[in-house]
């Protein structure tokens, strides 16, 4: 998949074309029409008379709606534009394209109109590690629809498609033959249905609208879930362009993301990012979730019910699934089925189980919604227990991880989930167990917010007594075992050894987030974060640039991940260092301006002198959920928005060059509030200014 | 010998009432096919009160799949999403109610822990 390439969504469904609008994927390239993580597209090409077209321009209409306009021929330098062509599709309730030609001739003309289909029905793991096919393919006409199908003993899948004008079809594709007078045009709308085949051989649509339907819950067209979605969301005002542009994209690509399971009730969450991590993820549904609580709090909910109904209950080694543990991951595809991969679901992550009491509290501090909160007592429970009764692996009082599935489990079982994120500076990788710091900051801050809970809603004192006993001595230990004394940082982490990891990384900026950092130790934290070897000038690194392993496009060895410092912005608020604060969210939102308001997954983490724009991680998801979260978590960050009590409390810290910013009807327990800043701090890095 | 599956319903029916289904309000009938033969379970679920037996009653949701991998799962053998997944376990109604009944059989290394919400040390049951 290339940067030209281009991309529509809905949810569960998502296609990924050239700039023509045709497809033509080989095995290890993404692109084609996906539903469920499985591909129901891989070849799709236009062509007139025998001959591809030309792209003359492609719009983006909305995140659901691409329109690419096109002529005919191509490969000369002038081209023929007797012809044009119009492609415009769109993901709702299926895939359709409207296909429009245009005869600018003064003379009629005879065209053969050919679309060329197929289907390779790869898994997306398979994409990913390029793996062989064990099933066998069939095509058929039915009905004068096309049937591309595929069949591993009972699993089947089958791709259906049409055309609302008369077409010959075959085995691989539809022609029409169109006669065109002067000036006439011609369209067919054609349409791609992807389905489960059941053992009673029912063909079942894969789409959310099949879905929600089949739960009973009411679906408004995408058009209008759209609008509803982005009324509902606080309205932006603002000196600064590029922060309106950035803020709209955000708040549409979060809507694109909504992503409905097959175990939902037809309710949505969002998925974690465009093209590889259309699913329920643990961690991120639950980090987008708590960024985005200001703006559109029902996605905390629906996240807190669907992680809850899909709560680990028994061990499972394969799935590294344990009592009370939340879910990693989900996913549809053949490899799941056949059990090659752990994913139905997978739990190998040792933060998403603390982080749901996190999201849990934060959320009834905005909403005031008691319900929830005393709704899912059982499980957070449940997620408490599961800290100290299968997360502390060394018996030593820290939650660490290592992987019962050796095969098909992840090592890395913290965010930084690649195989080599976690080294010692000297480059080594340390054994298992491994407790990287930033887990102890997410268990700490979720026993405090479990107590509160206990105390105000569960009714349980003694347990809420408990759990702050337990934090703030886990607040004590953890700053003598993890504190590197002559660095003056925190380590990454500790091995099995109970030695410490002492690469400096991004993860000290999480813990001033948790609130685990003992106060006089926050201002040599602070130091690290702004010092060159951690902060690019657009943003911190994940991994400091005098480890061994510093990669400055390294998927977690170096590059810079927005969403890493929108909650590092947050720890920095935490702990006072408001125009610090500022200071990371003037680089990244500076470097979403490169990105067209889109911020990548992460982006290389040159240095900002060297390299004047910001660089994208080449495999880079895009639209990433906590990526696009970040541009939010930072109008809270800058305005500096919190709850207290039954308030809201602004407190702003703007970069002067972002000058005036008004957040209105902010919703919350206080009904809707607006927020109001004018920028003041200055920065040292040189920006564009909105204000002279 | 009763098998598994049927175990496991007799089992369920003996709880009266299961935590890790308060949040469910349901009716689920289970068919189980063997040959040419399907014996059914019902299980009736009222925020978590449960009433389980054999008769064929409507219900909002029906599962359907062999004798064979319904006694696997009830074993531990078996995960009941990915041979939805595979097309062997049909739903009709409600598709997420194999994740729900999932959770309430054993893993493959012990059973479905039904008392997780007991967070504090030294208060488990």
């Amino acid at each position: 998949m290339n940067d030209d390439s281009i991309k529509i969504l809905s949810g569960n469904m998502f296609v990924v074309s050239d700039s023509r609008g045709d497809i033509d994927a080989s095995p290890s390239d993404p692109t084609g029409l996906f539903s469920d993580d499985t591909r129901f597209l891989s070849t799709w090409l236009l062509s007139i008379d025998g001959k591809r077209l030309s792209s003359l321009s492609v719009d983006n209409l909305r995140y659901y709606q691409a329109r690419f306009f096109l002529v005919a021929g191509g490969g000369e330098v002038y081209v023929d534009a007797k012809l044009s062509v119009i492609r415009e599709r769109l993901v709702s309730d299926g895939f359709r394209e409207d296909v429009t030609i245009l005869n600018h001739d003064g003379k009629a003309v005879d065209l053969t109109v050919r679309v060329e289909a197929g289907c390779d029905f790869a898994d997306l793991f398979e994409v990913k590690d390029a793996l062989a096919k064990k099933g066998t393919y069939y095509s058929r006409i039915e009905n004068g629809s096309l049937l591309l199908g595929y069949t591993r003993e009972s699993f089947k899948r089958q791709t259906s498609i049409s055309a609302s004008t008369p077409a010959h079809v075959d085995g691989r594709g539809l022609t029409f033959d169109v006669h065109l007078e002067p000036k006439q045009e011609w369209a067919t709308q054609l349409k791609v249905t992807p389905n489960v085949i059941l053992l009673t051989g029912r063909a079942v649509p894969l789409t959310p609208e099949e879905l929600r339907r089949e739960a009973g819950v009411e679906t408004p067209s995408v058009p209008q879930d759209l609008r509803n979605w982005l009324e509902q969301a606080p309205r932006l005002e603002c000196d600064w362009d590029p922060l309106r542009h950035t803020y709209q994209r955000s708040l549409e690509d979060l809507a694109a993301l909504r992503y409905t399971p097959m175990a939902g009730m037809g309710q949505n969450l969002p998925a974690a990012g465009l093209p590889w991590f259309m699913t329920i993820f643990g961690r991120d549904s639950i980090l987008t979730s708590l960024q985005a609580l200001p703006f559109q709090p029902e996605l905390a909910t629906t996240t807190l019910r669907i992680l809850a109904a899909m709560q680990g209950t028994r061990r499972d080694d394969f799935r590294d699934e344990e009592p009370g543990r939340i879910l990693h991951e989900m996913r549809y595809g053949e490899t799941t089925a056949f059990g090659e991969r752990p994913h139905s679901p997978y739990f190998g992550t040792a933060d998403a189980t603390p982080l749901f009491v996190v999201l849990l509290d934060e959320y009834e501090r905005w909403s005031g919604d008691v319900q929830l909160a005393r709704e899912l007592e059982f499980e957070a429970r449940a997620a408490l227990n599961w800290i100290d009764e299968y997360g502390d692996l060394m018996g030593n009082g820290y939650l660490s991880y290592r992987r019962r599935n050796e095969q098909t489990g992840l090592e890395n079982q913290c965010w930084k989930d690649s195989w080599n994120s976690i080294s010692y500076r000297d480059g080594r990788l340390p054994g298992f167990p491994r407790a990287t710091c930033e887990l102890q900051g997410y268990v700490y801050d979720a026993k405090l917010r479990g107590a509160r809970l206990a105390r105000l809603f569960w009714n349980d004192t003694g347990l809420a007594d408990e759990l702050e006993r337990d934090a703030e001595d886990l607040k004590r230990r953890f700053n003598r075992d993890f504190w590197i004394g002559d660095r003056q940082y925190f380590a990454l982490g500790l091995d099995a050894d109970g030695s410490q990891i002492d690469a400096l990384s991004s993860n000290i900026g999480h813990l001033l987030w948790s609130g685990i950092v003992d106060a006089d130790k926050a201002d040599a934290i602070v130091r690290h974060l702004f010092g060159p070897a951690l902060f690019s000038g657009w943003g911190v690194r994940s991994l400091s640039s005098v480890e061994t392993r510093y990669n400055p496009v390294g998927y977690h060895i170096g590059t810079i991940w927005p969403f890493d410092n929108s909650f590092i912005a947050w720890g920095l608020r935490r702990y006072g260092y408001e125009n610090e604060a500022a200071r990371i969210a003037a680089g990244i939102l500076h470097a979403a301006t490169y990105f067209g308001g889109r911020l990548p997954e992460a982006f290389a983490g040159y240095d900002r002198t060297r390299v004047e724009y910001p660089a994208q991680y080449p495999t880079a998801s895009s639209p990433q959920a906590w990526s696009t979260g970040a541009p939010l978590l930072f109008l809270r960050t800058m305005l500096g928005l919190e709850t207290s009590g039954e308030n809201l409390v602004v407190n702003p810290a703007i970069p002067k060059q972002l000058g005036h910013i008004e957040l209105l009807d902010i919703p919350g327990r206080w009904g809707r509030i607006d927020a109001y800043g004018r920028g003041s701090v200055e920065m040292d890095e040189q920006y564009p200014s909105a204000v002279t | 010998m009763a098998s598994a599956i049927d175990e496991f319903f007799e089992e369920l029916g003996r709880r009266g009432h299961e935590p890790l289904l308060a949040k469910a309000t349901a009716t689920v009938r289970f068919e189980i096919t063997q040959g040419l033969c399907t014996e059914h379970w019902y299980v009736s679920i009222t925020k978590g009160d449960l009433t389980v037996s054999r008769e064929n009653l409507s219900a909002t949701s029906v599962v359907r799949a062999s004798r064979d991998l319904f006694d696997r799962a009830a074993r531990g053998e078996e995960n009941l999403l990915a041979a939805m997944l595979r097309g062997e376990v049909l739903v009709e109604g409600n598709p997420a109610v194999p994740m729900v009944f999932q959770r309430l059989l054993p893993g493959p290394h012990g059973p479905a822990v039904r008392q997780l919400a007991t967070a504090g040390r030294g208060r488990r049951a």
